[in-house]
């Protein structure tokens, strides 16, 4: 008898067991198909006979959280929480009690999930969360705090703590609850990073000054960090390196990190930025990756126009006895990129002259071409000439394009230019090439040397003499054969030298002249010139007569945008 | 003008008296016209509605040819139309009066009509003097087309500076005079800081106990104005916040943090829904943390547990003979719209009050996109969300640059709701 009751007792436990699990599958297919109400109907069922079933817990508050009713499951998980306080059951009672919006209780479960666990961010953070989730934001914090007390350390939710302040503009707590908790745990410095470049331009400066008043490395690296976010990486850089100890694992660390947010779009103060931190690195490394660094720092410096700093470099890498002799070469190549650069171009010259043998033909050939460049600078077209007489490539071609144009020979110019085409060498060389030809495409004459003078005075930098002898030669012209085209430069050229009154006289001129493409755009610049220095009411005329009087324009699009500039019709951005 | 008395008038003979002389002074026979085209030909939707509006402001006179290319406007061909739209980038093909017979030949055989257009509405903002230009679609789009309006708030609203216009928009203002329901969620941002100080002292400069109080009354004057023949058209929030305020009277559904005292609990059984313009029995929402006012919204974008996914809305199709009003709002070159947000993005169907004329809305979808009614002389209309081209709106977004949104379909519904007091009144079947 007693052994058919056992056996009677096994099989009604098996029976039951299958028929939990078939109801949690048929919970979890309904849940899968997106049916929730159905899904937590069943999920309701299984508990009504398994009250603490975990499982059926969660699922049930995976299916009522979508539906926003999850203050449902008060009862239930009260009922659970009563029966097995197991964490898993308390850290659902923590979720229901805040969407409940009942505080107290959600306070309490974490009291008691706190007491299983002694020791554990767990619990609050689960509360801090569940009501941030809720948008209670005054909870979460109160959260977070109470975890701080009940722990007895100073930097517990100190990542949380910082999140917060954040939202809440009080950047200076944001400050200090981040520095705490990286130093605490390293791996939160790209969280903090991340988090804290989100702070408005008036909050950046507390941000910055509280961390410069604690006056360690982990904020200052942070500091620096968010100074290169924010679109100052010279500042950045340089906090850091005043910051560095002069060895050590950390400084490294540190430089590398910056060296990896030095990685946006180049702008001469990041290659600056970048060269300063690869400087600093060198100083820290040891062996040929000393040289190799040193070689890139000379790069960056030299590409970011600081030719002094490369010189320096170069200087040091020159006496450097790790460095390779391929190392040895490139770095002798910058350096005549860098003289080029500096206007030494005899030196620069002697120097590629000695080094040419070691060179590849490529690299022969772009630096004889920067070489090249450099001389026509310096108004020595006929070194220009020879030093490219055996290339043939399409750089060299349009090298040559501007030697004849600067000797006043328009029609070889043109024929060079053209061959050269709009996509040889860099974009801004290759716009600046495409604008010349159309210059010289309205232009009847075959030779003016006029025009080539006024033009290597701008190469030269000379705007102003550029300007004046564009004035000179315009009225020689007929207005559709470069007197308007020469009038717009030499506008142009006087407004960009802040020649306002000049400029606008010159503008009017070409406008005036009625040319097709050139006298709308006279009168576009004329226009832009008007809006920039403030006088959006005289601006509003010209464009509507350029709109209405050019109607083809090429300018058009501009115009009309500006347009609605000038009126205030859309943001200016 | 009176929406009853919209007189229906023959097309011709209108169009005939312009010509006699009124427009250009030429005689009619040799009259040309200026057919603004609004299907996918015209190269600036928005602007086209400034060009019209700006014959309006110097005395002319246009017609709105509905369903007519998606809703075209015939303009006089004088020297400054055409001026103004070859300035504004405006499609524009002339017309001799021949052509134009052609097309009303047109529309008498279609779902189409022409309506007179007479004189352009005075427009009025309702925005508070802090507001970022920048931050209300009805603002951009009146400023993008260069039509021109005046701002006013609750000083002007509750001085009776209203009589003086004849239609007036509301935007994102919060009705209850509880800051949006952000006082918690954005405690101590400044933006917000200064929205609470410029409404508090507004109330006191005002003689009322607090906000909510002041913006109670703020709403029953232009409750008014509509009643005495004024057009509003609202948006985002105004519109179900305006409707709570109304339907409110005597009964606290402001947060303590807002007057003082907490939120009636049974407020929601105790609200005078006779009082809105558009909505009824709706349940409240009890939580000042929550930024969501009620179960009017369909979307609430503010309660990550109740927040629904964005769709497209439909507009609908109205007889253009006999509905001219529904049919002007709904004029647009696309009948689907991706739906935006706002903090009231739509409207829940069973919160409708009868007679509620429904210009548009999600198909399946428990909730409405774009509402027309009527009150004593005048109309409303409600439009759901905050920027039709920035569909996740955030506080903080960058501005919403509408000259690289010429052809908005969502910012044409607004701009039709500005056209549409100018149309010559006639009898509505709505």
């Amino acid at each position: 008898m007693k052994r058919a009751i056992l056996a009677g007792f096994t099989v009604l436990m098996t029976a039951g067991a299958a028929a939990a699990q078939d109801a949690a599958s048929r919970a979890i297919d309904l849940e899968r198909r997106g049916d929730l109400a159905g899904a937590a109907a069943a999920w309701r069922g299984l508990l009504s006979t398994s009250p603490t079933d975990l499982a059926a817990l969660l699922g049930l508050e995976r299916a009522l959280t979508p539906l926003g009713r999850l203050a449902e499951m008060t009862e239930m998980v009260q009922a659970a929480a009563r029966r097995e306080p197991s964490a898993g059951v308390l850290g659902i009672a923590v979720r229901v009690w805040t969407a409940a919006r009942q505080p107290d209780s959600a306070r309490a479960a974490v009291e008691r999930w706190a007491t299983l666990e002694p020791g554990s961010e767990l619990p609050f953070q689960e509360w801090g969360i569940a009501a941030y989730g809720a948008r209670d934001r005054t909870s979460a914090k109160a959260a977070y705090l109470l975890g701080r007390q009940r722990l007895g350390r100073p930097d517990a939710m100190a990542a949380e703590l910082g999140q917060l302040a954040v939202l809440e503009g009080d950047y200076s707590t944001a400050a200090r609850e981040w520095v705490g908790a990286i130093r605490r745990v390293p791996g939160y410095r790209a969280a903090a990073v991340s988090v804290l470049s989100q702070a408005n331009p008036a909050g950046r400066s507390a941000l910055l000054r509280e961390l410069e008043g604690m006056a360690d490395l982990t904020a200052e690296r942070l500091a620096a960090s968010l100074q290169v976010r924010w679109g100052e990486p010279l500042g950045g850089v340089r906090r850091l390196v005043a910051a560095l100890p002069p060895r050590g694992r950390e400084a490294i660390d540190a430089l590398q990190e910056a060296l990896d947010e030095l990685r946006g779009p180049a702008s001469r103060d990041l290659l600056t930025a970048r060269a300063i931190a690869l400087e600093q690195l060198a100083l820290r490394t040891g062996g040929p990756e000393r040289a190799r660094i040193r070689l890139d720092a000379a790069q960056a410096y030299a590409d970011g126009g600081d030719q002094t700093a490369a010189r320096r470099m170069l200087a040091v890498l020159a006496g450097d006895s790790a460095a390779t002799p391929l190392m040895a070469a490139t770095a002798t190549s910058t350096l005549v990129g860098v003289l080029v650069d500096e206007g030494g171009v005899e030196e620069a010259d002697r120097r590629f002259r000695e080094l040419a043998p070691l060179l590849g033909a490529e690299d022969r050939q772009r630096l004889a071409i920067r070489l090249a460049q450099g001389w026509v600078r310096t108004g020595r077209l006929g070194r220009a000439d020879s030093l490219l007489a055996a290339d043939s490539s399409m750089e060299a071609q349009a090298v040559r394009g501007r030697v004849a144009l600067y000797r006043g020979d328009l029609a070889t110019a043109r024929a060079q230019l053209r061959e050269a085409g709009p996509f040889t060498g860099e974009r801004a060389a290759a716009t600046e090439r495409i604008s010349v030809l159309g210059l010289l495409q309205v232009l009847d004459a075959d030779s003016l040397p006029e025009l080539g003078a006024a033009l290597f005075r701008l190469e030269q930098g000379d705007s102003a003499g550029a300007a004046a002898g564009l004035e000179r030669l315009a009225p020689t012209l007929s207005a559709d054969h470069g007197g308007a085209e020469l009038l717009l430069l030499a506008g142009k050229l006087r407004g960009a030298l802040g020649r306002t009154a000049d400029a606008e006289r010159l503008l009017r001129g070409a406008v005036a002249m009625g040319v097709p493409a050139t006298s709308p755009a006279a009168e576009f610049a004329l226009a832009d010139l008007l809006v920039r220095t403030g006088r959006k009411t005289l601006a509003i005329p010209a464009l509507e007569h350029l709109l209405v009087t050019w109607p083809t324009s090429a300018v058009v699009p501009q115009a009309r945008r500006l347009l609605d500039v000038a009126r205030g019709a859309v943001p200016a951005t | 003008m009176r929406r009853r008395t919209f007189l229906r008038a023959g097309a011709s003979g209108i169009f005939g008296g312009w010509a006699a002389g009124r427009l250009d002074g030429r005689p009619s026979r040799r009259s040309t016209w200026l057919l603004i085209p609004m299907d996918d030909t015209q190269s600036d939707h928005l602007k086209a509605y400034g060009v019209t509006f700006r014959v309006l402001e110097r005395g002319g006179k246009a017609e709105w040819f509905l369903n007519y290319r998606n809703g075209s406007f015939l303009l006089p061909a004088d020297t400054t139309t055409q001026r103004d739209a070859a300035v504004a980038g405006v499609s524009a093909a002339l017309l001799d009066d021949g052509q134009v017979a052609e097309i009303r030949g047109e529309l008498a055989q279609g779902n189409m009509d022409a309506v007179p257009l007479e004189k352009a509405p005075k427009v009025a903002v309702y925005v508070s003097p802090n507001a970022t230009p920048w931050d209300d679609a009805v603002t951009m789009a009146l400023q993008y087309a260069g039509i021109s309006f005046d701002k006013v708030w609750d000083a002007e609203v509750i001085g009776q500076g209203l009589k003086t216009y004849d239609w007036l928009h509301l935007h994102h203002e919060d009705f209850t005079g509880q800051y949006s329901k952000f006082y918690l969620t954005y405690a101590g941002a400044p933006w917000l800081q200064d929205m609470v100080d410029r409404n508090q002292r507004m109330a006191r400069q005002l003689g009322f106990a607090n906000v909510p109080a002041e913006k109670k009354a703020v709403a029953r004057t232009i409750a008014a104005f509509v009643d005495r023949g004024g057009f509003l058209f609202a948006m985002c929030t105004a519109t179900e916040t305006l409707d709570l305020a109304l339907a409110s009277e005597g009964v606290d559904i402001a947060a303590s943090f807002a007057d003082g005292t907490p939120m009636d609990p049974a407020a929601a059984d105790k609200m005078h829904w006779e009082k809105a313009l558009a909505f009824q029995k709706a349940r409240l929402e009890l939580s000042p943390a929550i930024a969501v006012y009620s179960e009017i919204d369909g979307h609430q974008v503010n309660s990550p547990d109740r927040r629904q996914p964005l769709g497209a809305f439909t507009l609908f199709n109205f007889s253009a003979k006999i509905d001219p009003v529904a049919t002007m709002l709904v004029q647009s070159h696309r009948q689907v719209i991706p739906d935006f947000y706002g903090m009231t993005t739509s409207f829940m169907r069973e919160t409708l009050k009868p007679g509620v004329t429904v210009l548009a809305d999600e198909a399946g979808a428990p909730w409405v996109k774009y509402i027309h009614g009527e009150r004593g002389q005048g109309t409303w209309t409600f439009l759901g969300g905050h920027d039709p081209e920035d569909p996740q709106h955030q506080v903080g977004d960058a501005p919403t640059d509408l000259s690289t949104h010429p052809h908005s379909p969502g910012y044409r519904l607004i701009l039709n709701n500005v056209l549409f007091p100018a149309a010559k009144k006639k009898e509505l079947k709505t």
